[in-house]
């Protein structure tokens, strides 16, 4: 991990220096522990800044559309997909953009960790060798780190950015015997009524932050249908039926794009699993139309082509 | 000033008791999340929490609120109902940072010549039962902030954890009337109220998060074009976190509702959401995150400062705690005291 | 306020149809003038072509209380405007798969290709619908209101 942070910061003050790009974006210390913070760096004085660690999980590509100057993103294997999808989008150009793909072991879920403690706080925490070792008032723990990744993580077909102008250290190897729609089969599998039962609970808990979508860099629209009025589609109140339609049509929006970065139900601060949900629109996706989003700049997503032979079992 | 103390076991059959009179709003622990709920028959309430998720000004600010209900006729419009306010509430479990909330909360809420009723109304019929904090987080800094673990403010009665009791302090004439309802309560000895002075003590050392507001409210007048700004907005998302679980926040939007009976309903809105300040011809005076992010700024350091003497945050830490990309005001608030500005 | 009691009458499903204009509204206006007897639960509004609902005309009908949505549009190679029903389809099966995902009762969102010609196929189309709907009972999911606003 030093070696990458070492890295990282060379590539970076290499691009910044000979003029490659502007401004680099990349990960700084946060203010607590676990954390980190977006960092924008635009002088070479400043580079010392960067790190990389596991607790590297902004998603870094949602700070490059409606940007004019170039930039160099630091971006993992998903933030690296996020920023193909933007470009195939026609966002910005690709040669606006210099994506530093690093390798990407997982990020850690804060929120398992806090699952954990109970009502206990992290003071101190040190990733290293596969562990995480947290202290705070009367405790000193050591969780091994690979129980306490991201779900999304622990599925990722994509630890090595499938996109980048220059790769960071050496390629790790992909998770191949992972199923990564597991979650979303297990609810395929219950009836309808009780996943309905199941998301209205799930959803109820909505405080309609916006943070899933903020965080998400495919919501880019610079008016939000939920912001819409003339005419108003839907409801910004707590009404079920305003958050759930709400989600519903998120999660239509991002079909074919979605890579399932996580980005959403981290900085979800009620802690709602919005994975299950955007993961479905994935697995519709990769069944109907054999399409994963964001491996490849040349293919377009696919609610925007059709195929004269497209799949149409459910149209009587 | 009166003492009691009650035993942690017989809490429960107080608040019971309570219940039949008041209608009673506490934590309640759902999964990972504690969050102020009204106490029914399907919950308890939780008080081994350090905060709740969600700041308890939604008891008197509810996020979606019907204002009154109406129907057009053929020549005129008819308020058909008026919600009702419920005679007897009660908040139990309020850390004394968001009992504080409430006393910016009233100032806003008063402020001027149309007070808000739907807030007042509701605020009036309520009785709220603080929990000091033995225990602050690393991202309080309520200290700063005119406040305190055991502080008073906004609260008419005090529950202070000694252990395997709680020490009750009366603070209002309210909190006393209250507790003269409860003559089975015993009187407090002097060691509980010694260990609870210490306990008070301890706990404000405790706060080792300081931020420097004094000197910021009065720089800031000079500071709306600095450079500054530039940098501190960048990562900020334009989320409603912040917000939202700001005990202070309380920005708001009214909308008309149009199902089977039209409702007229506020709800919250957020400072940070990019339509705030859209008008109806198109233009936004705050285009950006920089103006936005000022904004708050300005708003809970400056404006409110001279509006109302105070600062607009009780230095609670949600939003440092729950920012998704760790944009901590503290360090925002530091930056600026440490500006060179003419 | 003065109000009226009238008889509890017998539920009846409400189903909001979106046919396009070339193939299937023609389609059921020659139902129509054959005589063919289908039932009565359609609310028919024309559209230029499918491609034209958006699939939030289907989830505001929900919320709205319509107890199910009907799209119908030309055969795939058909279309007046070449291609829109190519679009649209693409459009329904995501929305739907995404909406039975989340728990709407499959047969609430109906899709159909009818075309002009095809006035008994739009009968039986609108009959089977109506059939199903009715073992559903009326819409509850999406409808607005049912959670009483406001927590706490």
């Amino acid at each position: 991990m030093e070696n990458l942070e070492n890295s990282i910061r060379e590539v970076a003050e290499k691009l910044l220096s000979e003029k490659k790009v502007d401004l680099i974006i990349g990960y700084e210390r946060g203010t607590l522990p676990l954390r980190t913070t977006p960092c924008f760096v635009d002088k070479v004085e400043d580079i010392q800044k960067l790190v990389w660690n596991a607790s590297c999980d902004a998603n870094l590509s949602k700070y490059v559309v409606g940007r004019k100057e170039k930039v160099g993103v630091v971006a993992k294997g998903c933030d690296a997909r996020l920023i193909a999808v933007c470009v195939i989008e026609k966002q910005f150009p690709r040669e606006n953009v210099v994506i530093i793909g690093v390798p990407c072991l997982g990020v850690i879920d804060r929120k398992k960790i806090e699952m954990e403690l109970g009502d206990r706080e992290v003071l101190e925490a040190i990733v290293e060798d596969e562990q995480i070792k947290v202290k705070g008032e009367g405790f000193d723990l050591v969780f091994p780190k690979n129980d306490f990744l991201c779900d999304s993580c622990l599925t990722c077909k994509h630890r090595n950015p499938p996109i980048y102008d220059v790769f960071v250290g050496e390629k790790v190897p992909e998770i191949t015997e992972a199923n990564e729609f597991a979650e979303v089969s297990s609810l395929e599998s219950k009836s309808a009524e009780e996943r309905w039962e199941h998301f209205k609970e799930e959803l109820s808990k909505c405080i309609r932050c916006y943070a899933c979508r903020n965080v998400c860099p495919l919501c880019y629209c610079k008016i939000c249908f939920v912001d819409q009025t003339m005419p108003a589609w839907f409801g910004k109140t707590n009404d079920l039926a305003d958050t759930m339609i709400y989600h519903i049509v998120r999660a239509f929006h991002v079909a074919g794009r979605c890579v399932d970065c996580g980005a959403c139900s981290r900085a979800c601060p009620m802690d709602i699993n919005l994975r299950e949900l955007m993961k479905k629109t994935e697995k519709i996706m990769k069944e109907r139309y054999g399409y994963e989003a964001g491996v490849s700049l040349e293919k377009v997503p696919p609610l925007g082509e059709f195929k004269m032979d497209d799949p149409q079992e459910f149209i009587k | 000033m009166k003492w009691k103390v009650i035993e942690k076991s017989k809490l429960p059959a107080l608040i019971a008791e309570l219940a039949s009179e008041y209608e009673i709003f506490a934590p309640v622990k759902e999964k990972s999340i504690v969050s102020f709920e009204r106490l029914s028959s399907g919950n308890e309430a939780y008080l081994g929490f350090r905060n709740t998720k969600k700041p308890p000004k939604e008891v008197f600010f509810p996020q979606t609120e019907v204002l009154f209900t109406y129907r057009i006729g053929e020549k005129d419009v008819e308020i058909v109902e008026s919600p009702a306010v419920k005679a007897k509430m009660m908040v139990l479990g309020v850390r004394p940072c968001d009992a504080r909330s409430f006393v910016l909360l009233d100032k806003f809420f008063s402020f001027g010549e149309h007070k808000d009723l739907y807030y007042l109304e509701k605020r009036k019929n309520t009785t709220v039962v603080g929990l000091a904090c033995n225990h602050p987080l690393s991202t309080c800094f309520c200290t700063s902030l005119e406040g305190g673990p055991f502080g008073k403010e906004g609260m008419d009665l005090l529950l202070q954890d000694i252990n395997d009791k709680y020490l009750i302090e009366t603070v209002t004439e309210r909190g006393e009337e209250l507790v003269k309802k409860f003559p089975w309560l015993k009187d407090a000895e002097k060691a509980d109220v010694e260990k609870a002075k210490m306990l008070s003590e301890d706990a404000e050392n405790a706060v080792k998060s300081k931020v420097s507001v004094k000197d910021v409210s009065e720089k800031l007048d000079r500071m709306f074009d600095d450079p500054l700004w530039d940098q501190i907005y960048q990562k900020c998302l334009g989320c409603g976190v912040c917000t939202f679980l700001c005990p202070a926040c309380c920005c708001f939007d009214i909308l008309d509702e149009e199902t089977e009976e039209r409702k007229r309903v506020r709800i919250w809105d957020s400072c940070q959401f990019s339509c705030f300040t859209l008008q109806g011809s198109g233009h936004n005076p705050r285009p950006s995150g920089k103006e936005r992010m000022r904004q708050r700024i300005m708003h809970k350091f400056n404006y409110f400062v001279k509006n109302h003497g105070e600062s607009f945050c009780v230095g609670c830490g949600r939003c440092v705690q729950e920012c998704p990309v760790n944009l901590d005001i503290r360090e925002v608030v530091g930056a600026i005291s440490t500006r060179q500005v003419e | 306020m003065i109000k009226v009691k009238t008889a509890e009458k017998e539920w009846n499903p409400k189903i909001l149809a979106f046919l396009c204009n070339w193939c299937s509204y023609a389609g059921a206006d020659l139902a129509g003038i054959s005589r063919m007897q289908y039932p009565p639960n359609i609310r028919v509004v024309r559209v230029p072509c499918s491609g034209r609902v958006n699939p939030y005309f289907i989830i505001k009908a929900l919320q709205r209380g319509w107890d199910a949505v009907l799209v119908s549009g030309c055969h795939p190679g058909d279309c007046h405007y070449i291609s829109g029903n190519l679009v649209a389809r693409r459009r329904f099966a995501v929305l739907k798969d995404l909406l039975e995902y989340l728990g709407i009762e499959p047969g609430r969102v109906n899709f159909s290709w009818v075309s002009a010609a095809e006035g008994e196929k739009f009968a039986n189309v609108v009959k089977d619908v109506v059939q199903k709907v009715k073992a559903l009972g009326p819409t509850k999911r999406l409808v607005k209101g049912v959670v009483p606003y406001g927590k706490p």
